[in-house]
């Protein structure tokens, strides 16, 4: 993987790849597929029988009250509940139509297909700079000397770079919250994912942060497929093309997030959009 | 007409009059006691350190002189002829033919201490890791009782052991297969029997293991999860997350871990006494050769000169260069956690 073969004009060549693929099947082409999927810990069942596509080059928004376990369901796209204890799955998730679970997917080039940004910003105990490319160092993307440039032009695509290029080999903490959520998702852009996940990504940032990133998640559509789990209906109408309402581990409707909103087909899904519970 | 009532109108609103100790009283609630307390507490660490100092100085001056530059330079360790006629200089008398060169000893503490910290840092650091990280609940809370009860052994008992089950095992299993890998000079000679450089940074290092690996594990307890979930969905492996994340979050606390482990090595002294091979006149040439170190010369001989005016004031220099050792070692740690909690710590270095 060269980061240099992946200049922006890249991008308007995959998003018709992606409406082609799109217009070609009669429906669309998944990136992510979960099937029958039922998931606990311990005796705990958090999911049961979730079957749902994720639709590429779109978002989409998992939304549900406290506890419907949509984090769950998202940190299983990126195994990163394989090594909770207790955990157990049953079904089966799909990437491109292939088993995320298969003995022969390694669970760290998985990670680095489907990238992730958390509910708080997690800088790395070292430089701004070296936050940006840790996942390029890891994996060998690039040489020493295109770190600085990939640094660049991540920080850049994340709208970071004029804060802190004069800063580069400063420690992130110093950052507001909203510049490290920032970082964190220059970081995460870095390695080239082809889908992110995006856990309750501004619930810890002031309106005006959040308002940058919900802008910065439609810029990335859709060269890349997103999938953003939120508690917040109005960030879910904002910035989601389709959403999941995941209500007590079930999957209670699944459609455009117009539809949704509008005329949803569930009661259940109704009285939450409509503010009545959650 | 009846008296006033003793209770003032408005039942007992007013406090009850104070008792006649009441200035002892103020003085006491109003924090001063507390604080002259503390402040006195927090002066006598900084006031040991300062007499014991001075008291070495005071001792050692007479010997600081008439062993010179030689005593750091020479390896001779020649405590003078018993029955011979006695000299007098620096205000002191002792017997002639005394010549003191540390040297060896110097050299000994230091390489001693290098063998122990080689081998026990990674094997700590990696213990603290797997135990923190790995192993289920249970079994990590043994491991980490075994650990502390292994910081717990007396000196004198891992000495023993040294002489009697681990330098043999050393020398007859350990030190030939050293010669054979290793070409350099160093590392060839004749391996002895389980007395010398090798085995005595050996036993260090099963002393000193179990105090960078419990204070590590601590450390490492601390390290948020959010961090280390970061640097696993970016596809980190283990391995690198550990190195990128885990370790340089408490970075400033490993050294300190170290340095507490290298503040043991340098000063132990029984295990290291018992066997080290006892060789106070020159440096070894290889890595199995008899040696000494400061502490294990200042146990073994003190004894010996303690009638003599320049030998006890020897020993004395020997006790004042291993204070300042382990002081400059605790400097240069404190210079490194400065540096290194710039950027690591994310309160960073102060605001």
């Amino acid at each position: 993987m060269s980061i240099q073969a992946d200049p922006a004009g890249s991008v308007p060549q995959r998003a018709v790849q992606a409406v082609q693929a799109q217009a070609g099947s009669a429906g669309v082409a998944p990136v992510i597929s979960a099937v029958g999927l039922t998931l606990g810990f311990g005796k705990a069942t958090i999911l049961s029988d979730i079957s749902l596509d994720v639709q590429r080059g779109m978002v989409t928004a998992l939304l549900g009250p406290t506890g419907s376990g949509k984090t769950t369901l998202l940190r299983t796209l990126n195994r990163m509940n394989d090594k909770v204890t207790g955990y157990r799955h049953s079904g089966d998730v799909l990437m491109d139509g292939h088993s995320i679970w298969h003995p022969g997917v390694d669970a760290m080039s998985l990670r680095r297909k489907v990238g992730m940004l958390f509910q708080r910003p997690n800088p790395f105990p070292m430089s701004i700079m070296d936050n940006v490319v840790a996942g390029v160092r890891a994996h060998r993307m690039a040489s020493r000397a295109q770190l600085k440039s990939v640094a660049e032009k991540r920080l850049t695509e994340v709208g970071l770079w004029d804060a802190v290029a004069t800063r580069l080999k400063d420690s992130p903490f110093r950052l507001s919250g909203g510049q490290q959520q920032l970082l964190c998702l220059a970081r995460a852009l870095a390695i080239e994912p082809d889908v992110l996940l995006l856990d309750e990504p501004t619930s810890s940032l002031d309106p005006v942060a959040t308002e940058s990133i919900e802008a910065l998640i439609r810029t990335l559509v859709p060269r890349l497929t997103v999938v953003i789990v939120t508690h917040n209906l109005a960030q879910a109408r904002r910035v989601s093309d389709r959403t999941v309402f995941l209500n007590k581990g079930r999957l209670v409707e699944h459609g455009e997030t117009k539809q949704i909103f509008e005329n949803p087909a569930e009661e259940e899904t109704a009285h939450y959009v409509t503010g009545r519970f959650g | 007409m009846a008296s006033l009532p003793a209770v003032p109108e408005g039942g007992a609103a007013q406090p009850p009059p104070l008792p006649a100790d009441a200035p002892f009283r103020r003085w006491l609630r109003g924090g001063y006691f507390i604080r002259w307390l503390g402040f006195g507490g927090s002066l006598i660490p900084t006031l040991m350190l300062a007499l014991i100092l001075l008291v070495l100085i005071v001792k050692a001056w007479p010997a600081i002189q008439i062993n010179g530059w030689g005593f750091f330079t020479k390896s001779v360790w020649n405590t003078g002829a018993q029955y011979g006629s006695s000299v007098s200089s620096h205000g002191i008398r002792y017997l002639s033919g005394q010549h003191y060169g540390a040297l060896p000893q110097i050299v000994g503490t230091l390489q001693t201490s290098l063998i122990a910290l080689i081998i026990a840092v990674p094997v700590s650091i990696g213990a603290a890791l797997v135990i923190v990280e790995r192993l289920p609940r249970w079994l990590a809370s043994i491991l980490g009782g075994f650990l502390e009860l292994l910081a717990g052994i007396p000196s004198v008992v891992i000495g023993l052991w040294g002489v009697l089950t681990f330098g043999p095992f050393i020398a007859r299993y350990i030190a030939p297969a050293i010669v054979k890998i290793i070409p350099f000079s160093f590392f060839q000679g004749d391996v002895g029997h389980g007395e010398g450089l090798l085995v005595s940074g050996l036993v260090l290092a099963v002393m000193v293991i179990p105090i960078i690996a419990s204070t590590s594990r601590d450390l490492i307890r601390t390290v948020p999860v959010l961090p280390r979930e970061g640097a696993v969905a970016l596809g980190m492996s283990d391995a690198q997350t550990a190195r990128k994340v885990t370790l340089p979050w408490v970075g400033a606390g490993l050294i300190g871990a170290i340095v507490l482990g290298l503040a043991r090595a340098l000063g132990e002294t029984i295990a290291v006494a018992m066997v080290c091979g006892v060789a106070l006149g020159q440096v070894t040439t290889n890595l199995y050769g008899a040696m000494s170190t400061i502490a294990a010369n200042i146990v073994q001989n003190l004894d010996s000169v303690i009638t003599d005016q320049l030998g006890v004031r020897t020993y004395a220099e020997l006790a004042l260069l291993l204070l300042i050792i382990t002081l400059a070692t605790n400097v240069v740690a404190r210079l490194m956690i400065r540096r290194v909690s710039g950027i690591a710590l994310p309160v960073g270095r102060g605001l």
